[in-house]
């Protein structure tokens, strides 16, 4: 039937034909089902709400601590996608991953929808008005001293309010705890330049030398860091910024370095040391303190090739200013603070301080400036728990029993409080452990301010509003739960405020004037601060302290590894996990490490080549041990990490909080060792030691590398070319 | 429909582009990544599973390969044998290219996927049959097919999830092919704007969701006809020409100083996305 | 030989076409202009023939999104209490009674005061499909200065013969196509020329008209201007 001319062609030809003719007849035929959907239209709309134009309100992301600004789209009354604010100097309009998972926090099927109290193992719905009732009466017969209120950073009036909602209580306990938080950082950098956080300009720095800072990850305010990195790119004068990070395992911004250098974990310090005394151009007592650092010895404590520290001496001369940066992993261990310190002492031998570390400006209203949080503060309010100090416990922001080292054996301690109130979005580990857990509203559907900690260009107070309104009839928003205890505590102070909206609205306009708004009502005044989204304050700004000294700086030798725990534990934050708080938003948890491209759990990063000693291959589960105790997770051969380190991410591993977190990856926060550092008392992330065995079990990895792992097989696909072989001056 | 135009040249249909006689006018929509910007952060990965109503598919399906990140992060470690990756890692965003000659546009047996006049290359969910001929084509493998019924499977998105699709796109069933489509569904608005006005799109009033979000500004995307885009003046510069399979620049000996090439050009099939190559300091 | 096999597959597909076809007689209606698809029941059996003929009152005053939006929208319950607070003769009568009902609440407590009207939905296209009323609105009724009733009809039907809205259109993309087909001039207001799109379906159907100084051009001509 089918002569030899028949090919391929033809056939599709055919098959088009054919196709053609079904489609002729659908004249007739259509999809259209009329009275099969519902169209509710509106009773009373605004008149700028127009069906099927989205309406972008400004707000506040609440995703992280950096203060970002956000446009929400908002179409037909719900919210459906965030965007960054293009008017605010910290995001520009620009926003991470993370930010855009803001919409399934809010969306979130696992909320808490009403409030819960424990009767055994269940949590039977209670009204508010029984719930508050509740709280009076346990907060009745119980000295200040025996309650504790323990929450994440707070700012803004948030951060007043619950002031003096424990002032009323006469409260003084409490305990502002965030499991990562640069908290060595704070107190070596008020040592070293007069304030906790400076501003650190990296588009102004020729070369940025980052002591494991992963600034466009997860490090402080990492969207507007990446905006800064992007003009770094482009160069100061058109000469491209380079960027070189010193750290024992490759984050995200390590990947993007032209130079990563893999170095011994906990001698950061002992780098920073070296590359002054490379650099030749110290005084005084810092030559004298850096004068036993030449870099042989350097190199050999610290596992930096001599030729690298003399080629980073040499590109700091060459190009100025520059920027150092210390990051989480010199400040996790005992002697943080000094690997710190000595990080910090590099910029003032470079002449950086005043050129890209620079003081922020005064906040003209202190009381907003943020409660920051960190890990020592945990530790604190652990030991009034084991000493049974604290009758009642309130939790927010906050998941201890889920973040806290398995050696403090927090939940336990938790256990010896009377009573325990969680203010919860979700049934994580620590809300499970509460009586009564109060559910929050999300912060897209709540009022509030924040300020940042990081000043990106100025002193600004960030304001968020709903984006819609409330999605469960029965949450409500901190402020509002506050203001209502308040109520009761202080019924002639707050009951002249109908909602924590009217408090809010009423402070702003109280001091109105200030804020540049005395040519208007208040009501032009409210409506124009919101639409705005952020108040911006032009500060006095203060000139750094250039206290330039080495006077205390004692590092110690470096410690060989061995015995039972040969291996570093480095602990992973990555930018979309953190400490586990978004380990619910399946957004994140599909998409794929940056590094190792790793989905829906956790895994051990070891080197190539200590795997190759320990008979290790990709896939087997490996257990983890420390003193404390051990995980078990899939093993990954990973290049970008110091042989004698291994490092396991935070965020999984999950025992609750909803059908996307629980039961995913396993959760290194427990075998983390009770190390401290010892100026600050904060938890040494990177001092847990840990042995390594294979459990003889093997899965596959889940994991988006592709059949070709991450190869390009000769093929010019990701290209890389070196700065000699490329001319920039044409580009756009 | 009328039969006229069935039967006037089927043929002409599957033309491949560019051609001459069709120029771009007025819109030819193109994109330039400059991969020494980018981060690896993945933000426009997410942004894009935000915008384009993309479904989670889960651990297990994960492992089968049946991922649907329109918009995805490619992460490549340099192959010299060396200790250390210490030139970091080479991070490639991959979404489709929205090919001129797209070797997917000639194989589907029912035309669901075809070449716009504003030289995107289209994807009809209630066209498509599911051959899946398409992404067994692409070179890139940048389609993704709905091997599931994603809309009713559990937890892809239960109950209040479901508020957040954006309604300006399709949900797709099972049995359909999609991939990245510039997000068309805000060039579709834009232009509706600038024609309400009369007028063409000007440089700056469209921005695709992954190059509004990204934090570095690696992405940029405009109308490659408009002098005034920054990415005509992009591909300008790096002396890139959409029609052509080598470029004249690289017929040079060691190639070229420019940093902008398309990726698998050699098997011409005329990507509309230029990268421009990452950058490492040699000194360091 | 290939004549004869294209002819025997393309008889094939015309067969089982028409077989699907006979197959949903039930399910789709005939087909000429004329004929009206099937009543659909609505809260309050609202008259348009009351609104529009007797009163003409304009579709764009009510359905007011028609001309800055891609849904024509149905109108809010505030736009029908505006005139209907005040107008005493028809207060009482039982579809305004119902009105009321869901703007100031229901005596028995069933309807909450300020209820939306749960309107079920006429003309619904699919979700496949990307309409805009702008659009439409924008060519036929500012630039062309075709009255409105008569616009609306094109696609709606005579909706001033009608109490509640019925489709009397296939509103199939075959229908919408046939004229979107029709050739017409193609300047923009303002006088700038909108490209010269020369292709439906990848099927050169027209050139450059460069004699008079008219473009001549059709309505969408990729599959991406109305599928999403």
């Amino acid at each position: 039937m089918m002569d030899s001319g028949f090919d391929r062609r033809d056939f599709l030809k055919v098959l088009g034909w054919g196709g053609a003719a079904v489609a002729l007849s659908g004249c007739g035929n259509t999809s259209v089902e009329d009275g099969k959907e519902t169209v509710v239209s509106y009773s009373e709309p605004a008149d700028y709400v127009i069906p099927s134009i989205g309406v972008y309100y400004n707000s506040t992301c609440a995703q992280c601590d950096a203060g970002c600004s956000i446009n929400g789209r908002v179409r037909e009354g719900r919210v459906l996608k965030l965007e960054g604010n293009p008017n605010s100097t910290v995001n520009r309009g620009k926003m991470c991953g993370l930010g855009q998972a803001g919409v399934q926090h809010h969306y979130n099927p696992d909320r808490v929808r009403e409030p819960l109290l424990r009767t055994g193992n269940q949590g039977q719905t209670i009204s508010w008005e029984d719930a508050y009732k509740l709280i009076a009466e346990k907060t009745q017969g119980v000295s200040g001293d025996q309650i504790a209120f323990l929450s994440g950073g707070v700012s803004g009036h948030l951060k007043v309010l619950l002031g003096n909602y424990l002032d009323s209580l006469s409260c003084k306990n409490h305990f502002v705890y965030e499991a990562i938080a640069p908290g060595v950082a704070r107190a070596a950098n008020k040592k070293s330049y007069g304030v906790a956080m400076p501003r650190f300009s990296i588009n102004k720095a020729k070369v940025v030398l980052s002591f494991g800072a992963d600034f466009l990850g997860s490090w402080v305010s990492p969207v507007h860091f990446s905006q800064q990195y992007a003009q770094f790119r482009k160069g100061v004068d058109g000469q491209r910024g380079v960027l070189v990070q010193v750290e024992p395992k490759m984050t995200l911004t390590g990947a993007n370095a032209d130079r990563w250098v893999a170095i011994r974990p906990g001698t950061e310090g002992v780098l920073a040391l070296g590359i002054i005394n490379a650099l030749g151009t110290a005084t005084g007592d810092i030559a004298a303190a850096v004068k036993a650092y030449d870099r042989d010895r350097v190199s050999e404590e610290t596992g930096v090739p001599a030729g690298q520290i003399d080629k980073i001496a040499a590109m700091l001369k060459l190009h100025s200013p520059s920027l150092v940066l210390a990051g989480s992993a010199a400040e996790g261990y005992e002697h943080g603070s000094q690997n710190a310190a000595a990080i910090n002492l590099l910029n003032h031998v470079l002449g950086n301080v005043g050129k890209t570390v620079e003081m922020t400006e005064d906040m003209p209203f202190p009381q907003m400036s943020p409660e920051t949080g960190n890990t020592a503060a945990l530790t604190s309010l652990n030991n009034g728990l084991a000493a049974s100090k604290y009758k009642v416990l309130f939790n927010f922001a906050a998941n201890p029993v889920f973040t806290a080292s398995g050696a403090m054996n927090f939940k336990e301690n938790m256990a010896k409080a009377d009573f325990k109130v969680a203010f919860a979005h979700y049934l994580d580990e620590t809300a499970l452990q509460a009586d009564l857990v109060l559910p929050l509203d999300s912060p897209l559907e709540d009022w509030g301010t924040q300020v940042p900690e990081y000043l990106a260009t100025c002193a600004q107070i960030n304001i968020q509003q709903p984006l819609m309104e409330k999605l469960h009839a029965n949450t409500r928003g901190m402020g509002d739960i506050l203001l209502s205890m308040l109520k009761q505590r202080q019924p002639d102070d707050y009951n002249g405020y109908e909602d924590y909206y009217g408090y809010l609205r009423s402070a702003v306009l109280s001091v109105k004037d200030a804020l540049g708004g005395a040519s208007v009502d208040d009501e032009t005044f409210w409506n124009r601060t919101l639409s705005g989204g952020i108040i911006k304050f032009e500060g006095s700004v203060n000139k750094l302290s250039a206290n330039a000294s080495a006077a205390g700086l004692k590092l110690p030798s470096h410690s060989e590894a061995g015995g039972d725990y040969p291996l570093r534990l480095i602990p992973g934050v990555t930018a979309s996990m953190r400490d586990g708080r978004h380990a619910n938003q399946p957004w994140l948890q599909e998409s794929p490490d940056p590094l190792t491209t790793i989905v829906w759990d956790s895994w051990v990063e070891i080197h190539p080549k200590k795997a190759a000693e320990l008979s290790i291959a990709e896939g087997d589960i490996v257990e983890v041990t420390s003193k404390t105790g051990s995980i078990k997770a899939q093993a990954y051969l990973f290049p970008g990490i110091h042989p004698e380190a291994i490092s396991v991410p935070l965020g999984r591993g999950h025992e609750a909080m909803g059908r996307y977190a629980k039961g995913y990856g396993v959760n290194p926060f427990q075998i983390l060792d009770a190390v401290f550092d010892k100026e600050t008392g904060e938890l040494a992330m990177h001092e847990t030691r840990v042995k390594i065995s294979k459990t003889g079990q093997r899965v596959i990895v889940v994991k988006d590398e592709g059949a070709a792992g991450g190869q390009q097989m000769g093929k010019k696909i990701a290209v890389r070319v070196s700065s000699d072989d490329v001319d920039l001056s044409e580009e756009v | 429909m009328s039969v006229t135009n069935l039967l006037d040249d089927w043929a002409k249909f599957r033309h491949p582009h560019p051609v001459d006689d069709k120029p771009h006018d007025p819109y030819k929509w193109a994109m330039a990544i400059d991969l020494d910007a980018c981060s690896g952060c993945n933000a426009c990965s997410v942004a894009c599973y935000a915008e384009n109503n993309i479904p989670v598919v889960g651990k297990d399906k994960f492992l089968h390969g049946q991922s649907m990140h329109w918009m995805r992060i490619e992460r490549y470690w340099d192959e010299d044998g060396r200790d250390f990756p210490d030139q970091g890692v080479q991070f490639l965003p991959m979404m489709c290219q929205q090919c001129e000659a797209a070797p997917c546009e000639t194989v589907c047996p029912v035309a669901a996927t075809n070449h716009t006049s504003d030289g995107l290359n289209s994807q009809i969910y209630n066209r498509c049959i599911g051959s899946r001929y398409c992404s067994a084509n692409c070179p890139f493998k940048v389609r993704y097919f709905n091997w599931y019924d994603y809309p009713t499977t559990d937890d892809v998105w239960p109950a209040e999830m479901t508020q957040q699709l954006n309604p300006d796109v399709s949900v797709r069933g099972k049995g359909v092919m999609e991939k990245c489509t510039f997000c068309v569904q805000r060039l579709h608005e834009a232009k509706v704007v600038a024609k309400g006005e009369g007028r063409i799109v000007r440089e700056g009033e469209v921005q695709t969701a992954c190059q509004q979000v990204c934090p570095t500004n690696a992405i940029s995307f405009g109308n490659l006809m408009d002098p005034d885009a920054k990415v005509h003046q992009q591909w300008q510069a790096q002396q890139v020409e959409l029609d052509k399979d080598k470029q004249a620049k690289d017929e040079n000996e060691g190639g070229s100083e420019l940093r902008g090439y398309r990726i698998l050009e050699e098997l011409r099939p005329y990507p509309s996305v230029m990268y421009l190559e990452r950058v490492r300091e040699s000194a360091i | 030989m290939h004549r004869i096999f294209h002819l025997s597959v393309f008889l094939i597909g015309l067969f089982s076409a028409a077989t699907v076809y006979a197959a949903d007689a039930s399910q789709s209606a005939p087909m000429t202009p004329d004929s009206q698809w099937p009543l659909v029941e609505q809260p309050i059996e609202f008259p348009h023939n009351r609104h529009a003929k007797d009163m003409q009152i304009d579709c764009m005053y009510c359905h007011t999104y028609a001309r800055r939006s891609a849904v024509a929208g149905i109108p809010p319950l505030q736009k029908c209490i505006g005139c209907h607070q005040s107008i005493e003769s028809v207060r009482e009568s039982p579809r305004i009674k119902t009105l009321f009902e869901y703007w100031e609440g229901s005596e028995d407590g069933k309807i909450a005061a300020k209820t939306p009207m749960p309107w079920k939905k006429v003309h619904d296209l699919p979700d496949f499909v990307r309409f805009n009323h702008e659009r439409h609105i924008k060519r036929f009724i500012e630039q062309q200065n075709r009255p409105t009733q008569e616009v609306c009809g094109y696609c709606h039907g005579d909706v001033a013969e009608l109490t509640v809205a019925r489709r009397s259109k296939a509103l199939s993309m075959g229908w919408c196509a046939s004229c979107h087909e029709k050739e017409h001039p193609v300047t923009a207001a303002g006088g700038t020329p909108i490209g010269d799109q020369a292709y439906w379906y990848g099927f050169y159907k027209s050139e450059a008209d460069a004699a008079g100084g008219d473009l001549k051009a059709h309505g969408p001509n990729d599959c991406w201007q109305c599928h999403k």
